[in-house]
């Protein structure tokens, strides 16, 4: 059996214990509602989570930009000036060891208990994953390449456009992967701290009232948002740097080749 | 012993490819202290001529080669490509290929021998033709859509030759191109050389420390002394053309090759 159709395997058998389960009793209702009973909570309320949906891609939307625009652009300038480099990385990195949801409550004192406090703190929460790939992104770019380009007459706007930028983008791409799922879990995670709207706060407005199917049906909502941005991500990647997956399939081309091109002497 | 050549008159052509060094000598600024890499080195390559710089590793070999290229400034004397100095990068005039094939990965290798066309603007179907002609001449012809990833090492060496002849540039110049290829394919790729030197008619400088390699394909070997580097003797290599193999046990070869031998051990 190949691995893929295991792993099918195991995703289907979990999807059929999630309903099977908690109809034999085996767990009760409230700690896990069936699959069929928690969609059925989300069809019946169907506008109610679209509007937290709305709600909560707007926020997501919003902080992506931030996070991931302001992410790309400071990390390229820390990446490629040395100063700001060593006076800012070090700080940096240990900022991202701290836990910054400690810092959502004083978000929502300044910004109020609105979107604008959880844009703000996702934003910040998928900036630092960003930034620091693209720094280190910039600053792994071979040298020669540079030295090449600039053999050939490159000038500086060039170097950057068509070497820098491309030579970057495969890093920078696994940058976003991490900073955009943080900003999806800042969003989630703030509504669910303090606020009046989106998927998070019907989440936890459910619990409180120990409505298990309309909270799980909240839960398989957040994981569709974060296998759909996973998807896309996958896709940017698979266009933008495809010469980045080609270590291994680079070999079996080259063992391919060898006899027809590399190795025969000119003068037999 | 007496070293060749005393510096001939040359006649500033646009073209013509001789290149000349007059009292050209290198100091580096490492933290404060001034280190003399390259000390007074003159001397001519006429046009269509095959020179090979040898030398100890540290003799300054790379660092004269890319002063030739524009890549780096003299800190005294002279260099005049084609009856003009040369301060950047002109790739009209100097095409240099280095130890790395320094191909960009993210681009064919048909688009990597592009690259210096695109870089000025050339119009896409003239970039095209001039590449696929190149690549032709490197014995790539049908390989213009592969990825560097998909190509063997002497492949890519030979899609950066490509690039470097793709402008028509009349001088060539070679930072020990094949230094980072097996032996096999290193022999391989040094008759190809020859064959494209021998269809171009190009003036070629090339660095290396394989005495072997410099014998075998040079019409004059240029020996360094290590640091600072300075001249210590030319030989004309009066083997005849075309090149081949059993050369490399004759008298000739053998002489030639002690001579340089000896240069080389007396100052390591």
């Amino acid at each position: 059996m190949s691995s893929t159709t295991l792993r099918r395997l195991i995703v289907v058998t979990l999807i059929v214990l999630w309903e099977v389960l908690p109809r034999a009793g085996l767990i009760p209702e409230l700690f896990l509602p069936s699959l069929s009973s928690t969609l059925k909570a989300g069809w019946t309320d169907a506008p109610e989570y679209g509007h937290a949906l709305v709600v909560t891609l707007y926020e997501v939307a919003i902080a992506m930009v931030f996070a991931c625009g302001g992410g790309i652009l400071a990390g390229a300038i820390v990446g490629s000036l040395p100063r700001p480099r060593l006076l800012i990385m070090p700080m940096v990195s240990s900022l991202y060891a701290v836990p910054l949801v400690i810092l959502y409550p004083v978000f929502t004192v300044w910004l109020g208990i609105g979107s604008e406090s959880k844009i703000a703190f996702a934003s910040i929460y998928g900036f630092l994953p960003t930034m620091l790939a693209t720094a280190a992104g910039i600053q792994t770019i071979d040298p020669q390449l540079l030295l090449a380009a600039r053999s050939m007459g490159a000038t500086l706007s060039q170097r950057v456009t068509r070497v820098i930028i491309p030579a970057a983008i495969p890093t920078v791409l696994s940058g976003l992967r991490v900073g955009g799922a943080l900003v999806i879990v800042g969003v989630v995670v703030s509504e669910m701290l303090i606020s009046s709207a989106g998927v998070g706060y019907l989440i936890s407005r459910y619990r409180t009232i120990l409505e298990s199917a309309h909270v799980f049906a909240g839960v398989l909502l957040v994981l569709a948002l974060a296998v759909a941005f996973n998807l896309l991500i996958r896709l940017i990647e698979r266009r933008a740097a495809v010469w980045q997956t080609g270590t291994r399939a680079g070999r079996d081309a080259m063992a391919r080749e060898i006899p027809a091109a590399g190795l025969q002497p000119a003068n037999p | 012993m007496q070293p060749l050549a005393n510096v001939t008159s040359l006649k500033p052509a646009a073209r013509s490819g001789a290149v000349q060094l007059t009292g050209v000598g290198q100091v580096y600024k490492t933290s404060g202290e001034g280190v003399l890499a390259v000390s007074d080195v003159s001397f001519e390559v006429k046009p269509g001529r095959f020179v090979v710089l040898v030398g100890p590793s540290g003799c300054g070999k790379s660092s004269l080669l890319m002063m030739m290229a524009g890549l780096r400034h003299p800190t005294s004397g002279t260099i005049l490509v084609s009856g003009a100095a040369i301060h950047d990068p002109d790739p009209d005039r100097v095409g240099v290929v280095f130890q790395e094939p320094s191909l960009f990965p993210w681009l064919t290798a048909e688009e990597n021998v592009e690259f210096p066309l695109t870089l000025r603007g050339v119009a896409k179907k003239d970039r095209r033709a001039k590449a696929q002609e190149a690549l032709q001449l490197v014995g790539l012809d049908g390989f213009g859509q592969r990825h560097p990833h998909e190509l063997s090492g002497g492949m890519k060496q030979r899609v950066s030759i490509a690039r470097g002849l793709v402008q028509d540039p009349p001088v060539l110049l070679m930072d020990e191109p094949f230094a980072a290829l097996d032996e096999q394919t290193r022999m391989t790729m040094g008759d190809e050389l020859l064959r494209i030197w021998a269809a171009t008619g190009k003036t070629i400088v090339f660095v290396t420390h394989s005495l072997t390699e410099a014998v075998y394909l040079a019409d004059e070997v240029i020996v360094m002394s290590p640091r600072p580097g300075r001249i210590v003797d030319r030989l004309e290599v009066a083997l005849p053309r075309p090149r081949t193999f059993e050369m490399l046990s004759g008298d000739v070869f053998g002489s030639l090759r002690d001579r340089i031998w000896r240069h080389i051990r007396k100052s390591a």
